[in-house]
């Protein structure tokens, strides 16, 4: 997992060098992005083929969907409340009044 | 695109169940890999090209980088707490909710460490994006514009953005696209060490 890690941060810099230095024309920029959306729709496919072949996980989709509504109702507050105490502390009340 | 992902997802999941043997399954681990790498890249390539956000966050100071950073802790914990109402393990749980938002990116980095944490990555991160949605213009009302950014995380910079901005203000906006910028670049990182943990 760790050289996984780096593997993916030396492609995502990779990836952003390259954007960054505008080393990729707009033409073909447009052809990547096609590319970019098949390869996702592609790979969420295979993740679709993943959960239909995987019994255990097919027939508790009802419950994962629960969990997952769980899991992302705690995200949204816990990160509501993080800004609210940064806010707090961080922005003065002028500021604030700015955003 | 948000149809074609559901029925990507769910074209998979008939042909998964009804058709295809599960003697495939050691391919499709090679092509997740593969694909990944690419989405990374084109990722890492989409970030860059946003190269005025390193001059918007020096015109407005670096103290902006605390919402971005609240959101992302927060996440975390809330993940977390969740999971342990769910009585899951803390890194599985805390990196689900370190998705934040971004239900394709971080379904795939756990599709190959188990795909019941992929799918539930997956629905928790969609769950959160329209969370996001519908709470956003409440948020900005009752409680304050700062915090109507931290639902979307990471999708402030794309789909969640245009609501931001309508139920705040231009400031806010912008503030808004530099932390869905920050969360974008972290998810990446953070899920994995996360999960490592």
């Amino acid at each position: 997992m760790g050289f996984r890690l780096l593997l993916y941060l030396a492609i995502l810099v990779l990836g952003g060098v390259l954007g960054y230095k505008d080393m990729v024309s707009e033409k073909l920029n447009k052809k990547l992005s096609t590319i970019q959306n098949l390869c996702l729709l592609l790979l969420l496919f295979i993740m679709g083929v993943k959960i239909g072949l995987d019994d255990k996980v097919f027939s508790s989709l009802f419950t994962i969907g629960f969990k997952a509504l769980v899991i992302s109702l705690f995200t949204v507050l816990f990160s509501i409340l993080a800004v609210y105490i940064v806010s707090k502390l961080a922005f003065k009340k002028e500021e604030k009044n700015e955003y | 695109m948000s149809i074609k992902i559901l029925t990507a997802v769910g074209l998979g999941m008939g042909a998964g169940y009804f058709f295809l043997s599960s003697a495939i399954g050691s391919y499709m681990d090679i092509i997740i890999d593969i694909g990944l790498m690419l989405l990374l890249f084109f990722v890492g390539m989409d970030i860059g090209k946003h190269k005025d956000v390193f001059e918007k966050i020096k015109k407005m100071g670096f103290k902006i980088l605390l919402v971005p950073m609240a959101i992302i802790i927060g996440s975390i914990v809330g993940g977390i707490a969740g999971g342990v109402l769910l009585k899951m393990p803390f890194n599985e749980a805390g990196a689900v909710g370190s998705g934040m938002g971004w239900y394709t990116l971080s379904s795939m980095l756990l599709a190959n460490y188990s795909t019941e944490l992929s799918a539930l990555a997956f629905l928790s991160n969609v769950i959160r994006e329209i969370i996001a949605l519908i709470s956003i213009p409440l948020i900005a009302k009752y409680v304050g514009n700062l915090e109507a950014i931290a639902p979307g995380g990471a999708t402030t910079m794309d789909t969640s953005l245009p609501v931001v901005s309508a139920s705040t203000n231009s400031e806010t906006a912008i503030v808004a696209f530099i932390s869905g910028v920050i969360c974008t670049m972290s998810v990446p990182v953070i899920l994995p060490i996360i999960l490592k943990l």
